[in-house]
């Protein structure tokens, strides 16, 4: 504290020697491209150290001697240089913008700066590119755009969670979620629907940002871009920036709509009743049965009929369907000199491809921004969101729509003879589950922000912004006796979750450009508070199935649980270049977190970055081969804190034990008073390149990341009556390499072309740990030193024996095949990752192309693992993979012999089916979006007074390439599950979808 | 002074104001946990832990254990799709089955929360808190202890005891596993202690004299030791308060809690137990996992009587489902966890009283037999020798505890799982210690039972 004051202190000393002068001369800077003022823009009287910047206005004044030139220099801007004639008291510029600079303006963690400068490693996402994929929430767009960025879809279930990692996954129990800021605000981005969707993560909170607002995504990859969020920052930073009024600027209408239809590329496929009951048949002789009992024999002899007599009945086909997608926005913006203003609303609304899920989203957003005086500006950025989702389960569990079409026999009717849904084993009926699933969960959000800003100088600005996140999920589930849910008289549950964060920030600003110097000085703070809540009712036993509410029940039972967690921060950045050639970062930050005991809540997080612009030394220059040549590096470390319990370091009781309707207690957790931060430390080395005018980039990384301290969930001996403890044990790390290539192809007047291409890989692998552990269903998941995360845990299986026809798997030490046996077979991490974009502008049509693909990941495939399960299961049916199994002495096949004998660990036993033969590479490539648009001529809207007309068609996932059997290789149907990953069981796949669009500007 | 400075000393004013306010706010206190310190300080707080306790024993009873004591029998086959099941009914368990490893922790939460009460009521100075009601929170902590150091044993061998609650994760480190006649020993050691302190009234969901009474006749039954299984059992039998009652069907009738209820937990819909959904088939709602074997539906129909009760069927169009009805209460879901019944205690004398060659007579095995007998609505016995009564009684275990924890671990006690169910491999009889606790518990390393 005291040195925050004393950095103030000398801050404040430093401009005491500011002194006016009346020799005044001013003026009023603006764009030359569309007479916008210009605010910020560097004046310097020419030989001396004199300066001043505009103000938000773009006016200035500054006190000149005689015969002064003046130098206006402004980032994205060409400098103008202006001898100032004798008394003359007004200079008015009008700015040329320097095309080559002005996108490479981007912004950093509370500030922005420009690209050659930065020492870090973050990928800009602009508005431009992000316009042709419509999407339901923001994160999906990042997918393939972003090197060392991978986003995988967990399913094909609109508004669904998401997979996202930045350079790898760094821990094990706490977070590895990135940050997302929107404009400023910290953004909660826990999933609140409580529903049960069979391991599924059932909502992505971030689907509540309309895309359409945003205007452009930063991803903040390496410690010093990051190292300023401190504790936030260790799994990346998402910045996203949505759309402001630009002052002086005429009033926009923006009306923009498409319409998709979405269906399944590939369905799941069965066996017909005839190949069931053949199969049935044989596992029944293999173990032993007599050929005169077989199950499918004549009814005469009280068999089920003969297996040729067998129908056959097709449940995938109910399921799926041709799915729609709606999409209207209508948004204002413009602002005079004083007020800018946008507005936005829209609707959204999309169809899953598996009945009966639906999400729809109405937004609104308002960003406004008021000059009360040249020095102060007030804002906000305020965004509503109202979300509505028809929830339904799938997954791991049988009471699913897919689990219960794919898995019930294909002989066993739909329908009971007296017209009643059949159900069988633990597997309720798809067509009830259809017609009956009445889960619903509505989402309210607001995210809000308003800030005040006071220049305090020129130079220093003065910030505080005080921000909510307001996030509330109401659930109304009723399940009505049609369905296994509602057994036997009905059942409801509803609830209300909320999750609240309140964030107030300050930041000091100080920026100066000397003749060869300009500096960048941060310091601020952070308060953060979140509170979460839940309150839950449910309901059994309901007169009838059309009395839903909770009130109509006969027993009611309700629950309750609240918990609380703060932050507080300092930090502070300084960055210097000079010459615009060598930039030294540094940043730090110090945050105290509720979540640790009193001794051990603050983690300091320091990083250092430089880069050094080779390209303008002379020697470099000379060559003639570079635009620009640029060296970066950069180390820091940050902290993680997210994702563990809010009372992680306490010993805890908890009630709710009851027992005979009277509340009882039991120990919950046993104390760590050392719990603490984890850490990441993590250098980063870069390269930029450019050639050609820079019409040829290249932008290459490779980073080396250490996570210690992981707050891990440390197995300890059960007797204790505790199965672990929360500690700071065991290290991951994450090695990689990314390189994007940009090509600006060809640039004619009629004709465009320019095409991008990025790829990353990721080395993950877990350094230390207490001792292994598993995790997922069938705890598939094995974590132990050594091996990265997410790898198969799983029998590994050498052959299908030609004679005997039983699976042969590797047996350690050849003493039979016992638990021992079970090993580390592939993990889920791909070998590389990454997107190739092509865009295309003929004249007024645009065609744009990108294919994003990983290759090497592996995927355990749990629907062959159940139904492929040689006549174990007494009530699922078969895939025709089923078919392939050993038959006869000979026969050369993976798939072996029918039987339910646990010893021959074909199909259960030890094994458990837990069978390397049910885990397939995952590689693909896909052709992620396809768009083609046709801007209407300006020459054949004028006289409608529309401004602008883009006419488009796009076609989502229309094609992949993968040798992966399932129906998606974009899949982890157990998203909800820690540490686990490309997990297939009966999940949603991704939607092949065609929409056509229109985007009218007035 | 110039505005900018006053505008800065300002600015730094306020900043600095925000700044110190603030630490406060990273003290954040639990809302429905307790800190482990303050978790049993008076009388309210002891008794809120002692039903914590039950709770624990509630989360094992309810469905891992009983299906461990009927699944790998001959009772029950597993009919649905989980794998850990399978396992525990083709006697195929593995060490890394979560129903191994879910009820050897669930056990062990319930022992620690017993540690606790009985190392902080005793020293309690509440003024509320008298010394009898001090003696029967501790005492039920005894019999918790005992019970779940009973069901250890006979499912796993002998067992690590630990006696003292967990405060630090060091407390317990260092404890290896005992033998069984040890921890047999310590389970008696518990229930003399419960015995001592707990009050006489027959209160059937939570422990008292005699439910202690009973778990040890059964302790003394397992170690054979017959004199006292007899007389613990007829210390039991002799009180009132317990009888068996007519029809079979009326104990596991609601409102339950029945004479024939020596010890039950019971559930409430708040408080659900959900066994009923693996029994009741699909038509009903449920899942079907547990299907009675046909050989088993064969047997009851054979022997007749009102235990036909245990059973119900169900036909959708042409299919009909039979399936157990021990656990019926779908619609409520309060089913109790049947632990002790008084027909156990007359069966454990009847097999204590034919291993001491009593056979006839009022105090004879066949007399306490045929009580069981005579209530299911069969006639009386036709065993004569001492192998015969014993098997007769074995018979009618069988089918009296059918869906209980009983039927496996009485074939492993009377070494006739091999005859019976054809496990000739003894090492399976008993259950493996789970992998995760091999690999987290450093006492346990190399000790796993053998065959695993």
């Amino acid at each position: 504290m005291k040195r925050i004051l004393l950095f103030f202190g000398l801050l404040a000393s430093s401009l005491y020697g500011y002194a006016q002068n009346p020799a005044v001369v001013r003026g009023r800077i603006t764009s030359s491209e569309d007479g916008t003022a210009l605010p910020g823009v560097n004046v310097l009287v020419k030989g001396t150290s004199t300066g001043t910047s505009t103000d938000a206005d773009g006016n200035y004044s500054i006190a000149v001697p005689a015969k002064a030139t003046l130098l206006f220099s402004f980032i994205g801007y060409l400098t103008q240089e202006v001898a100032l004639s004798n008394d003359q008291t007004v200079a008015n510029i009008a700015l040329e913008a320097d095309a080559k600079e002005l996108q490479e303006i981007v912004i950093v963690g509370y500030g922005e700066q420009s690209r050659k400068t930065l020492t870090g490693s973050q990928t800009s996402v602009s508005f431009d590119e992000l316009k042709s994929t419509p999407a339901p929430s923001p994160d999906q767009l990042i997918q393939g755009k972003a090197a060392g960025v991978q986003v995988t879809a967990n399913s094909g279930v609109p508004g669904g969670g998401i997979f996202i990692r930045v350079r790898g996954t760094n821990s094990i129990n706490a977070s590895n979620d990135p940050l997302y800021i929107v404009d400023g605000v910290f953004i909660n981005n826990n999933n609140l629907v409580r529903t049960g969707l069979g391991n599924q993560v059932a909502s992505n909170p971030l689907a509540d940002i309309n895309p359409s607002d945003i205007e452009s995504l930063e991803i903040l990859k390496d410690a010093n871009a990051t190292a300023i969020y401190g504790s936030r920052g260790a799994n990346g930073v998402v910045l996203i920036r949505t759309k402001r009024g630009k002052a002086n600027s005429r009033s926009r209408i923006n009306f923009n709509t498409y319409q998709g239809w979405s269906w399944a590329p590939k369905k799941f496929k069965v066996v017909t009743g005839p190949e069931l009951a053949t199969l049935q048949n044989e596992r029944f002789l293999n173990d032993g049965g007599s050929p005169e009992l077989v199950p499918f024999r004549s009814k005469a002899s009280g068999g089920s009929g003969l297996p040729e007599e067998q129908p056959t009945y097709d449940r995938i086909s109910d399921v799926f369907r041709t799915a729609r997608t709606r999409s209207y926005e209508l948004s204002a913006s413009g602002g005079n000199d004083k007020t800018q203003y946008y507005i936005g609303g829209g609707y959204f609304n999309q169809e899953s491809i598996v009945k009966p899920s639906e999400f729809d989203r109405y937004s609104l957003r308002i960003n406004l921004d008021q000059h009360l005086n040249e020095q102060v500006k007030i804002g906000t950025s305020t965004a509503l969101t109202r979300t509505h989702r028809n929830v339904s389960s799938n997954d791991n569990n049988p009471v699913g729509v897919i689990n219960s079409a794919l898995f019930p026999k294909s002989n066993l009717p739909v329908f009971n003879e007296n017209g009643t849904y059949a159900k069988y084993g633990s597997f309720d009926n798809h067509l009830a589950l259809i017609d009956n699933l009445n889960n619903n969960a509505t989402g309210t959000r607001v995210i809000s922000n308003v800030f005040g800003e006071y220049a305090i100088t020129e130079n220093l600005t003065f910030r505080t912004s005080w921000s909510i996140d307001f996030n509330d999920m109401y659930e109304n589930n009723y399940n009505n006796t049609l369905i296994l849910a509602g057994q036997p008289k009905g059942t409801a549950t509803s609830a209300l979750s909320r999750d609240v964060t309140l964030l107030n920030e300050q930041t000091l600003t100080y920026l100066k450009t000397w003749d060869k110097l300009s500096l960048q000085v941060i310091a601020g703070n952070t308060i953060q508070k979140n509170t979460y809540q839940v309150t839950s009712l449910s309901g059994q036993q309901f007169p009838t199935n059309s009395l839903e509410t909770i009130a109509s029940a006969a027993t009611q039972t309700g629950t309750s649980t609240k918990a609380e967690s703060a932050l507080l921060s300092y930090f502070g950045k300084a960055s210097a270049t000079w010459n615009q050639r060598y930039t030294l970062d540094a940043s730090f930050r110090a945050d105290a977190s509720s979540r640790f005991g009193v001794s051990n809540r603050w983690g300091y997080f320091p990083a250092v970055g430089a880069a050094w612009r080779l390209g303008e030394e002379r020697f470099i220059k000379d060559l003639g081969i570079f635009d620009e040549l640029k060296l970066r590096a950069s180390v820091g470390k940050t902290g993680n804190q997210a994702g563990i319990s809010e009372y992680a370091s306490i010993g805890l009781w908890q009630g709710g034990n009851n027992y005979t309707d009277s509340p009882g207690t039991a120990p919950l957790q046993l104390a760590n008073p050392n719990l603490s931060w984890e850490e990441t430390r993590q250098w980063n080395v870069g390269l930029d390149l450019g050639f050609f005018r820079d019409r040829l980039t290249f932008d290459i990384n490779y980073y080396d990341k250490y996570t210690s301290g992981l707050l891990l969930n440390v197995p300890v001996p059960l007797k204790s009556g505790y199965s672990s403890l929360l500690q700071n044990y065991g290290a991951v790390s994450n090695k990689g390499f990314e390189l994007t290539v940009t090509g600006d192809i060809i640039r004619s007047a009629d004709f465009q072309w320019t095409s991008s291409f990025n790829i990353s890989t990721n080395k993950n692998k877990i350094e230390k740990l207490a001792a292994p552990f598993t995790a997922g269903s069938r705890d598939i998941f094995r974590l132990q030193e050594g091996i990265p995360l997410y790898s198969f845990w799983i029998y590994k299986q050498l052959y299908v024996d030609p004679q005997t026809g039983d699976a042969v798997y590797d047996d350690k030490g050849n003493d039979g095949i016992t638990v021992a046996d079970r090993q580390i077979v592939g993990n889920a991490w791909p070998d590389f990752y990454g997107g190739f974009t092509n865009t295309l502008r003929y004249k007024a049509f645009d065609l744009n192309a990108f294919f994003y693909f990983e290759k090497g990941a592996q995927i355990m495939n749990m629907n062959r693992f159940f139904l492929v399960h040689g006549g174990t299961q007494s009530n699922i049916g078969y895939i025709p993979e089923q078919l392939e199994r050993w038959q006869k002495p000979g026969d050369i096949t993976d798939i072996p012999r029918m039987t339910t004998v646990a010893s021959s660990n074909n199909y259960g036993g030890t094994v458990q089916n837990l069978s390397s033969r049910y885990l397939e590479d995952g590689s693909f490539i896909r052709l992620r979006t396809v768009s083609l648009g046709y801007n209407v001529p300006k020459a054949l809207l004028s006289k409608y007074r529309v401004a602008s007309l883009r006419l488009y068609v796009q076609g989502t996932n229309l094609w992949t390439g993968t040798g992966y059997s399932g129906l998606d290789p974009e899949v982890n149907s157990q998203s909800g599950v820690g540490n686990t990953k490309n997990f297939d069981w009966a999940t949603v796949p991704q939607p092949r979808t065609v929409q056509v669009g229109l985007n009218i500007g007035l | 002074m110039n505005t900018y400075s006053k505008t800065i000393t300002a600015a730094v004013t306020a900043f600095t104001l925000l700044l110190s306010s603030c630490n406060d706010i990273l003290d954040t206190k639990p809302y429905q946990q307790l800190p482990a310190a303050s978790a049993i300080t008076d009388a309210t707080s002891a008794n809120a832990a002692l039903l914590g306790a039950y709770s624990n024993v509630q989360n094992y009873y309810s469905l891992n254990y009983p299906t461990l004591g009927f699944l790998p029998a001959d009772n029950v086959r597993f009919n649905g799709t989980l794998n850990q099941f399978l396992q525990t009914d083709q006697n195929a368990l593995t060490p890394d089955n979560v129903i191994i490893t879910g009820t050897w922790t669930t056990i062990y939460q319930a022992i620690n929360s017993a540690n606790t009460i009985i190392d902080v009521v005793p020293g309690l100075t509440d003024p509320v808190l008298t010394a009898s009601e001090k003696n029967k929170i501790t005492g039920e902590a005894y019999f918790i202890r005992a019970l779940g150091y009973f069901d250890l044993g006979r499912g796993w061998g002998g067992v690590p005891l630990v006696l003292k609650p967990t405060k630090t994760i060091s407390d317990a480190q260092g404890i290896r596993r005992s033998s069984l006649p040890q921890t047999y020993d310590q389970v008696l050691a518990d229930l003399t202690k419960a015995e001592e302190l707990l009050p006489e009234a027959a209160t059937r969901n939570r422990a008292v004299k005699k439910t202690a009474q009973a778990l040890r006749a059964r302790l003394h039954l397992y170690r054979e030791q017959w004199v006292d299984a007899e007389a613990f059992a007829s210390t039991v039998i002799g009180n009132s308060s317990y009888a068996l009652v007519t029809p079979y069907k009326a104990f596991f009738t609601a409102p339950f809690l029945t004479n024939e209820s020596v010890f039950e937990l019971t559930f409430s819909n708040a408080d659900p137990n959900t066994i009923w959904n693996n029994w009741y088939p699909s038509a009903l709602g449920g899942q079907y996992n547990f299907q009675p074997t046909t050989d088993f539906i064969a047997t009851l129909n054979a022997r007749g009587g009102n235990r036909s009760s245990l059973l119900a069927s169900v036909t959708t169009g042409s299919t009909t489902s039979i399936y157990g009805n021990l656990y019926n209460r779908s619609g409520l879901r309060d089913d109790p966890a049947y632990i002790l019944r008084i027909a156990e205690l007359y069966l454990i004398r009847a097999e204590a009283r034919a291993q001491q060659d009593k056979l006839d007579g009022a105090d004879g095995a066949l007399a306490d037999l045929n009580a069981v007998r005579q209530r299911a609505g069969l006639a009386n016995s036709t065993a004569a020798t001492k192998a015969e009564v014993l098997l007769a009684i074995e018979d009618e275990r069988r089918l009296e505890f059918a869906f209980e924890a009983h039927r496996w671990f009485d074939l492993v006690r009377t070494k006739r799982a091999g005859d019976v169910l054809g496990v000739t491999d003894t090492r399976k009889w008993l259950f493996p210690i789970p992998l995760v606790d091999i690999g987290a518990d450093p006492d346990l390393a190399g000790d796993q039972n053998p065959g695993y």
